[in-house]
């Protein structure tokens, strides 16, 4: 029987007049690359900040790798990796002291060798000391993304993870997730690059005005031989239920 | 210019209302008023004690220092508003994006600032006043030179602080040239004349005996000075590829034997390479502080010799828990937050952060118990003071949790922090007055100091935190 990293059960958040997120149940399963797809404003971004206890839900409950986030939010932080939506590193640390930051506070032992391989494998080892303020959004991005992978956590929850790279880096990032899941480990993804989703994601959920409008596996599009863009625009034109 | 100078305003309304809320701040200046309404009548009491004149002074004084924060504030660039509100963007910077100079921007900036901050502050007073006038016997015109003075003041310091950051962004040794020469031509001054530099403040001066010569040469210094920091206005700029030293591994290890060295460290580093260390503790601390010691100064002849130190101590203290804007001002909560850290460890880590930077006023303190020849109360003078900033940082830490400058503007909170800090303060006064040495005690306040922080980790860890 597969296991669950990931349970959500009814996650509601309202923000005065604004329900961000209705009742969204869902579920991924240990080992997936699982895209929650929609467009801006959709509430995405929120579902990640509830799973990963950066704010409190309204309404539901959720799990993630078996911890109430709820009850225990740091220690969900501790146990996963996270590349929030709009979070820069901190201005006037340099690259390479932000990631000994993050090892200190995550307690890494090794963590100026890991920061070493993430500097070359990302190619900016040329501004790791360079001021965060500094550096371009490309790189700040490439920080980020090193932050969330350094302490090679079990699961991690990026979100929209490509949207800053060039080309080149966005191939050899979606090359690295890969790896990562078949590694065994599990990737919650938020993103509205539908390309990506479909080229990389086991599963999938289709998020529109907080509502899920769809949930399954990417296979199963393949299988009827249609792709992701046209069943997403056909279901957020239409607003109804799949 | 008259589209930007609109648009800077309501900016600047939103900012504030964002930060503090909009009915809070709405009522800000409501509470302005009603304080000086309500002062109004303690006016006759209060001249049985103190003279009229040295009143005023402390008033103009409040307002210099006032103009000063507001322009240092103004100054620190986009940092500050991109570590609270994310990717912000002021119309400050907007010379990079539309057809307009920066030395345009900055020339609107100031008038804005000018008009915005005497709306807010100076109008609310000078009617408070205005209104008691009838029933305390003071003269209606009165009420309104006030007005004029406060905002000369105002315009003061705000012009002073764009005069000396503008030269410190073009040359820190010119700054310390500046500093210099006024430091001697204010010694100068005292001693040709033998009185306090301080009485030769142009607006107070205009105050105690209005001439309209005296009103023009306060108007052609100010706006003297606005011009000359227009012309050496330098904008931002950075290095984009200048590289740094690691300090975040060697300051942990010196901290380590406090709780979250590496928070500590980072928070020590953002205000060292922010050029806070130097640009705060100088406009922020040393120089309101001076200013604060010439007006407490003049109150010699009322106290005994050792409570205008003690007194000092007490405002210097007050002042000395503002270090925790310094240290919270550079980022939010959001940006720990893809990380294991707790809202409790956050705070605790800038208390820590905040204690190592409470050398600054023990040295300070000390500093001033030896040059006033008061060294024998040197340790119940850095007592009072530290035990007082301890104090006002437990109560910061309760009521605001990790945004501090809600304090000013939110007229709940600031009742709040005003009624139990000037509670401390009057018993403290009134107990060092009697026995100096008993200054000793106000180590006593650490307790509910410890109490009220302990308030802020429960209910700020309860709450959602904001900057996400």
């Amino acid at each position: 029987m597969s296991e669950n990293v990931i349970e959500a059960q009814g996650l509601t958040k309202v923000y005065g007049d604004l329900t961000a997120v209705n009742h969204v149940s869902l579920s991924v399963e240990k080992g997936a690359l699982y895209g929650l797809l929609g467009p801006n404003g959709s509430g995405k971004s929120t579902m990640i900040k509830m799973l990963t206890g950066q704010i409190r839900p309204t309404a539901g409950t959720a799990t993630v790798l078996g911890i109430d986030v709820q009850k225990e939010p740091v220690h969900v932080r501790e146990r996963v990796g996270i590349i929030p939506e709009q979070e820069t590193p901190p201005s006037f640390l340099t690259a390479s002291e932000y990631l000994q930051f993050v090892g200190a506070i995550r307690k890494i032992p090794d963590i100026d060798e890991r920061a070493a391989w993430w500097f070359d494998f990302l190619d900016f080892a040329d501004k790791k000391d360079v001021l965060c303020k500094d550096l371009s959004r490309g790189t700040r991005q490439k920080l980020m993304f090193a932050q969330a992978f350094v302490h090679t956590p079990e699961l991690a929850l990026i979100d929209e993870p490509l949207i800053n790279f060039d080309p080149i880096m966005q191939h050899l990032v979606k090359d690295y997730l890969r790896d990562y899941v078949r590694a065994g480990n599990t990737i919650f993804l938020s993103t509205h690059i539908l390309e990506v989703a479909e080229e990389i994601c086991s599963g999938f959920a289709i998020l529109h005005k907080g509502n899920i409008l769809h949930a399954g596996p990417v296979a199963d599009l393949t299988a009827e031989h249609r792709h992701l863009d046209e069943f997403f625009l056909s279901l957020v034109k239409s607003g109804s239920h799949a | 210019m008259l589209d930007l100078f609109i648009a800077m305003v309501k900016e600047e309304w939103r900012v504030h209302s964002t930060m503090f809320g909009s009915l809070s701040f709405a009522l800000f200046p409501v509470l302005i008023f009603w304080i000086a309404f309500m002062g109004s009548f303690l006016l006759p009491l209060m001249r049985q004690a103190l003279p009229a004149g040295e009143l005023s002074l402390i008033l103009h004084a409040n307002y210099m220092m006032l103009g000063f924060m507001v322009g240092a504030f103004g100054l620190l660039g986009s940092e500050v508003m991109n570590r609270r509100f994310g990717q912000a963007s002021l119309l400050s910077y907007s010379a990079r994006s539309l057809p307009l100079s920066e030395r345009f921007i900055f020339a609107n900036f100031v008038v804005k600032d000018t008009l915005y901050y005497f709306v807010l502050w100076v109008l609310p007073l000078a009617l408070g006043f205005l209104l008691a006038s009838p029933f305390i016997g003071v003269p209606v015109t009165l009420p309104l030179l006030l007005a004029l003075t406060l905002t000369l003041s105002f315009l003061s310091g705000l012009c002073a602080v764009f005069f000396l950051s503008s030269v410190y962004s073009r040359s820190k040794p010119a700054l310390a040239v500046v500093l210099i020469i006024l430091a001697g031509a204010a010694g100068a001054l005292a001693l040709i004349t033998g009185q306090n530099p301080a009485r030769f403040y142009p607006p107070l001066r205009l105050f105690l005996a209005f001439s309209w010569t005296g009103l023009v040469l306060s108007c052609a210094v100010i706006a003297l000075l606005f011009c000359v920091s227009i012309w050496l206005f330098s904008p931002e700029s950075s290095d984009a590829t200048k590289h740094h030293r690691s300090l975040l591994v060697p300051l942990a290890k010196k901290l380590s034997i406090f709780p979250s060295p590496p928070l500590a460290a980072k928070d020590l580093i953002d205000i060292y390479r922010s050029g806070g260390m130097v640009g705060q503790t100088l406009f922020s601390f040393l120089i309101p502080l001076v200013v604060i010691w010439f007006f407490l100064s003049l109150l010699s002849g009322y106290l005994p010799a050792y409570g205008v130190l003690l007194e000092f101590a007490l405002v210097t203290g007050v002042i000395a828990s503002t270090m925790y804007t310094w240290i919270t001002m550079f980022d939010t909560f959001g940006a720990y937050a893809c990380l294991p850290v707790s809202v409790r460890t956050l705070i605790k880590s800038k208390i820590v952060s905040f204690s190592v930077l409470q050398i600054i006023p023990a040295l300070f303190i000390a500093a001033v118990a030896v040059l006033s020849g008061q060294a024998i109360y040197l340790v119940p003078a850095v007592v009072l003071c530290l035990s007082v900033s301890f104090y006002s940082l437990g109560l910061t830490v309760w009521l605001t949790g990790l945004s501090p400058s809600v304090l000013v503007y939110d007229v709940r909170v600031m009742v709040t922090y005003l009624a139990l800090t000037g509670a401390a303060l009057i018993v403290l006064s009134a107990v060092v007055f009697a026995a100096p040495f008993a200054a000793l005690g106000a180590v006593l306040l650490l307790i509910p100091a410890v109490f009220f922080a302990r308030l802020g980790f429960a209910k700020w860890e309860s709450r959602e935190q904001p900057g996400f």
